[in-house]
């Protein structure tokens, strides 16, 4: 520390580790100045994000695209386009039939991916110097977007609204390491808990002891209440494997994502999702109302010899 | 450190977060990403005086932790890079000139990248962050320390030509 500059030097280190120390332990208390000030930054970036996007994006497809250089690029896009459209289709597929096996409201898959959305363009994403997964999108509260919303690609779920500006949104992904979304497997209806691991692979936990996961199993979003942070129904990956260790109480699996987060364009923040959505309890519409008509049949003119009680004279009963 | 140079300093840090934000973080790099600014700021550090890189450490680390995206508790980073410039201040002398050899320069600035992000690692496990797996992580600041050799020659000499520009007669 001598040679560092003495006693000056070694007062400003001090002041300014003590400062770095009060920073964290006010926002650790929850000091809305430090968390104001990130939403200030964000307010700040967002418009230069969105500019520079426009202008930057061929740039930052540069890597991915040097290494499908030389194929075809049309071909290669059409059946990018036709596997993505299977995938979703066998998803629903799978969770109509797990669900009417079971026989659950039907009425509930009618009204599945029926969803309120707004449509979002992403225009950053998570910064390389903290390891958090997140995207930018240039939607914000001004659409309707408010945090803990679920947001979707193409192909299914792909992250959760963590914080809005008027005119943007920071949507933390299902890769990130802190994300945890309940699930339920299409096949067999299983309930579990799907968490990130920083990349496409994600981890599942079984809730159930006596359920079983098996590879190629679909799995959708449990759904939450009132729909936030998650709406049910939603594709978020496949089961590529299985960890059949005796030592745990409930099976885990290795999942990949339906969704590929590094080729996010195009992004879709679900506002609203149908009220007879799985999760929320169906309400029968009422049975109809039978009215009778009752026309009494002609009264017989019975002859004055067997007549003697009175006939009695029948009138046309009218609806009320 | 003037006041003045702190204010510029202050400035720069702000533009150079911006480009990193909106930009670099745009492109899929093939090996985890490249933080430009990380990169940026140990180089400032390295080239500045004791108390200069102390200053220059702490501005740094309050810029980066205005990030929207981030998880860690503001101050996290200025913690961090005060702490590393510390360290460099302490240590510079004894392993070289280091802006005679442009090599052993640029590889101590991605050495620091990559101590930095690890400690931001090590803070984040202890106030209770999910940072995922350990094999991920090595490769995001295994990456960023590639990135880092492969970029900052690039940048170093503008760099080097705007701290001297920026440098008041007295510093100089």
């Amino acid at each position: 520390m001598a040679r560092g500059g003495g006693n000056r030097s070694r007062l400003l280190l001090v002041i300014l580790l003590v400062t770095a120390l009060f920073f964290i332990t006010l926002d650790l208390r929850g000091v809305s100045l430090t968390k104001g000030s990130r939403s200030v930054t964000q307010t700040i970036l967002s418009p230069v994000q969105r500019t520079v996007s426009t202008i930057f994006s061929p740039v930052g497809r540069f890597f991915s695209d040097v290494k499908n250089f030389g194929k075809t690029n049309a071909e290669l896009q059409q059946e990018l386009a036709l596997n993505k459209q299977l995938k979703a289709q066998l998803a629903m597929s799978a969770d109509t039939k797990g669900q009417l096996s079971q026989l659950k409201a039907v009425l509930d898959l009618a009204g599945r991916g029926n969803y309120k959305v707004a449509a979002a363009r992403v225009i950053a994403r998570g910064s390389a110097s903290s390891f958090s997964q997140t995207i930018t999108i240039d939607a914000g509260s001004a659409s309707g977007i408010r945090p803990d919303m679920t947001v979707i690609s193409q192909n299914g779920l792909i992250g959760v609204v963590k914080s809005t500006t008027s005119s943007s949104a920071i949507v933390l992904l299902t890769s990130d390491p802190s994300f945890r979304v309940g699930v339920r497997i299409a096949r067999s209806q299983s309930v579990g808990v799907l968490s990130g691991l920083g990349s496409t692979i994600y981890s599942l936990v079984l809730l159930d002891p006596a359920g079983t996961i098996k590879t190629g199993d679909i799995l959708l979003t449990n759904g939450s209440e009132g729909n936030r942070p998650f709406v049910p129904g939603v594709p978020v990956g496949a089961v590529v494997g299985v960890d059949n260790s005796t030592a745990s109480l409930t099976q885990t699996a290795t999942v990949v994502s339906y969704a590929n987060l590094n080729d996010l364009g195009v992004v879709a923040v679900i506002l609203g999702a149908p009220t007879t959505a799985p999760s929320r309890p169906i309400q029968p519409s009422p049975n109809p109302t039978v009215t009778v008509y009752v026309t009494p049949a002609p009264t017989p003119q019975v002859s004055s010899l067997i007549s003697p009680t009175p006939t009695p004279s029948a009138q046309p009963t009218k609806k009320k | 450190m003037s006041a003045l140079r702190i204010v510029s300093t202050l400035a720069f840090f702000f533009v150079l977060f911006t480009i990193q934000e909106s930009a670099v973080s745009l492109i899929h790099f093939p090996i985890s990403g490249f933080s430009l600014y990380l990169a940026v700021a140990i180089s400032l550090i390295a080239l500045e005086d004791h108390n200069g890189a102390l200053v220059t450490g702490f501005l740094s680390g309050i810029v980066l932790d205005l990030s929207p995206t981030s998880n860690a508790p503001f101050g996290q980073w200025a913690l961090i890079l005060t702490g590393i410039a510390f360290l460099f201040a302490v240590n510079r002398d004894s392993i070289a000139d280091l802006t005679s050899s442009p090599v052993t320069f640029v590889l101590f600035v991605a050495v620091g990248v990559s101590i930095a992000l690890m400690i931001y690692l090590l803070f984040g496990s202890l106030l209770g962050e999910q940072n995922g797996s350990l094999s991920h992580d090595l490769i995001v600041v295994l990456g960023n320390a590639l990135w880092t050799i492969v970029f900052t020659p690039m940048f170093l000499p503008t760099l080097g030509r705007v701290r001297e520009y920026s440098l008041t007669a007295r510093e100089r």
